[in-house]
């Protein structure tokens, strides 16, 4: 029986989750900022200081991780490698963190009035630096979440992981993950109201991300399960995927990912739909399917990282040399 | 665990997503080439010139491994941990792997770190800390490593270890004061003269052309025969 992948241990993996789901819940709270700023504030605001807490706690775990974590923290030379995808990632969350963070100082509205009396023209230009920062922090969070999967993919060794299909998968997962982040910090407080726009965008989101992810984990896992068997690349890729479909880690896959990650979240978005057209709230429809999501994800970046094995390269050259 | 049943059987072709450029500047190396072929024709001459000698085009030390003369003894796996001082905890730097041939043949193959062309632990490390120099040598800075365990994941053959120190693989006994070009503790240690150093070169020409390299996506500087 093949060994799990554990080289890399907890700490990568949720950084992998929180490090998506941070990303992913500041796109959709930018989105949130666009769509009707008025009624979405507070959530705005939490979000924002939900992602920006989401990307530091992956950082501290990330540096837990390493070996030497004092020479991690001095990014310009332990990140200065431009051949390296870790060293475009470092910079990318550290500059995300700042946006992130930024934009949840800006959007705390009880800081507005004591500015405001040493600043006058703060409101205007607080409104216009939020634009910005979630201009700005859209295309950064979309970097970060695509980010999560090109780590894995730019090493050739893992064969798993080494395909287009693995930052496709994580990207639609972190957004995923993001927006279930965001409904569960918009309809959490017991007296929360959510307009029917909001409604829409966060079930229509989860609805449409949920049917991307199974499409592109079953491309995923058909494209890893259909690799040339005839090579030791080949055969390991097929070897991970049967490790997630079939094998140990199946129970967890299906259970984890599968119903509590996609099946549940799509449920509960269609019946939250359904309660809110015979004018009931939904809410704890959303914050189960929610709650799910973010089990699913996190489950995810587990999984992926354990079945992540090594080819065994040089077995097939001796065989190609001893016959 | 990998004394296997069924050895894939075709060549490799591993399709690698390596990013990014390596920048490695093929041109005004070749010059150099002939004059490091010509100072050190022979296995165990040091290179005298450093420039002569570098990855993009100079010599490129390595291993070939008589696998029918290898019976498991492990002396290259001992040596190697003492003469590195591989802390107990840690995997050395070498290891003896079994395999069984698709015809029920057991075979024995002593294996390290690659040194490989283009090494894929140098692409990936972030901190720059891994760099191929004179001879094709691939070293670790232990003062940039951060160990992030990035430089495992890319490796094709799993070799970097990791002790507290960061990441710990074969560098040819260099730091254990083993001059470049002679022979590292493991090869010295084998009694059975299954493993065998020099340049990758001389080593083929050595065998009569039948040594074959292990192939992967790196160019691993490692024969077989």
């Amino acid at each position: 029986m093949a060994e799990l992948q554990s080289v890399w241990g907890w700490q990568p993996a949720l950084y992998l989750f929180l490090g998506g789901m941070g990303a992913g819940a500041f796109v959709v709270a930018a989105l949130l900022y666009f769509l009707d700023r008025q009624s979405n504030r507070k959530t705005i605001c939490i979000a924002s200081w939900a992602a920006t807490a989401c990307l530091v706690a992956g950082l501290l775990l990330l540096l837990s991780e390493l070996t030497n974590p004092l020479r991690g923290m001095l990014l310009w030379q332990s990140f200065s490698n431009g051949t390296s995808w870790m060293t475009f990632g470092a910079w990318v969350v550290f500059a995300a963190v700042i946006v992130f963070g930024l934009m949840a100082v800006l959007s705390t509205e009880q800081w507005v009035k004591p500015v405001s009396k040493k600043w006058k023209g703060y409101p205007k230009a607080r409104n216009r630096m939020r634009s910005v920062l979630a201009v700005v922090g859209i295309a950064l969070g979309l970097c970060v979440a695509v980010y999560t999967g090109i780590l894995l993919m730019s090493v050739p060794g893992v064969p798993l992981w080494n395909t287009l299909l693995l930052p496709c998968l994580f990207t639609v997962s972190a957004l995923d993950t993001g927006a279930a982040l965001v409904e569960i910090v918009a309809v959490a407080p017991k007296r929360a109201v959510l307009s029917n726009k909001t409604h829409r965008l966060l079930e229509a989101s989860v609805m449409v991300l949920v049917v991307l992810e199974v499409v592109v984990l079953a491309a995923f896992l058909a494209t890893m399960q259909g690799s040339d068997l005839t090579t030791a690349t080949g055969a390991t890729a097929a070897a991970s995927a049967r490790l997630l479909a079939q094998g140990m880690l199946a129970p967890f896959f299906w259970l984890l990912v599968g119903a509590c990650g996609l099946a549940l979240p799509l449920a509960m978005a269609i019946a939250g739909m359904v309660l809110r057209k015979r004018r009931k709230s939904g809410r704890t429809a959303m914050l189960v399917g929610a709650a799910g999501a973010l089990v699913g994800g996190c489950a995810l970046r587990f999984l992926v990282l354990m079945a992540g094995l090594h080819a065994d390269v040089v077995a097939q050259a001796v065989s190609k040399i001893v016959s | 665990m990998r004394d296997d049943t069924g050895i894939p059987r075709r060549t490799l072709l591993q399709g690698a997503a390596v990013l990014g450029a390596t920048a490695l500047a093929g041109g005004a190396v070749g010059a150099t080439r002939k004059a490091a072929f010509a100072e050190d024709g022979k296995a165990g001459a040091a290179p005298q010139d450093a420039e002569a000698a570098t990855s993009q085009g100079g010599m490129q030390y390595g291993f070939l491994v008589r696998m029918s003369n290898c019976v498991n003894c492990q002396q290259c796996v001992e040596a190697c941990r003492k003469a590195n001082g591989t802390p107990e905890d840690v995997p050395a730097r070498r290891a003896v792997t079994p395999y069984t041939t698709a015809n029920g043949q057991k075979v024995y193959v002593s294996t390290s770190c690659m040194h490989c062309e283009d090494p894929a632990c140098a692409t990936v490390c972030p901190a720059r800390a891994i760099t191929k120099g004179e001879g094709g040598v691939v070293t670790v800075d232990h003062d940039r490593c951060i160990g992030c365990k990035y430089c495992y994941q890319a490796c094709p053959f799993g070799v970097p270890h990791y002790t507290s120190a960061g990441m710990d693989k074969c560098d040819l006994c260099l730091e254990a004061g083993v001059a470049l070009g002679e022979a590292p503790n493991c090869v010295q240690a084998c009694k059975f003269r299954a493993l065998h150093f020099g340049t990758i070169d001389e080593l083929v020409a050595g065998s009569g052309g039948r040594a074959k390299k292990i192939e992967a996506s790196t160019g691993p500087s490692y024969v077989l025969l």
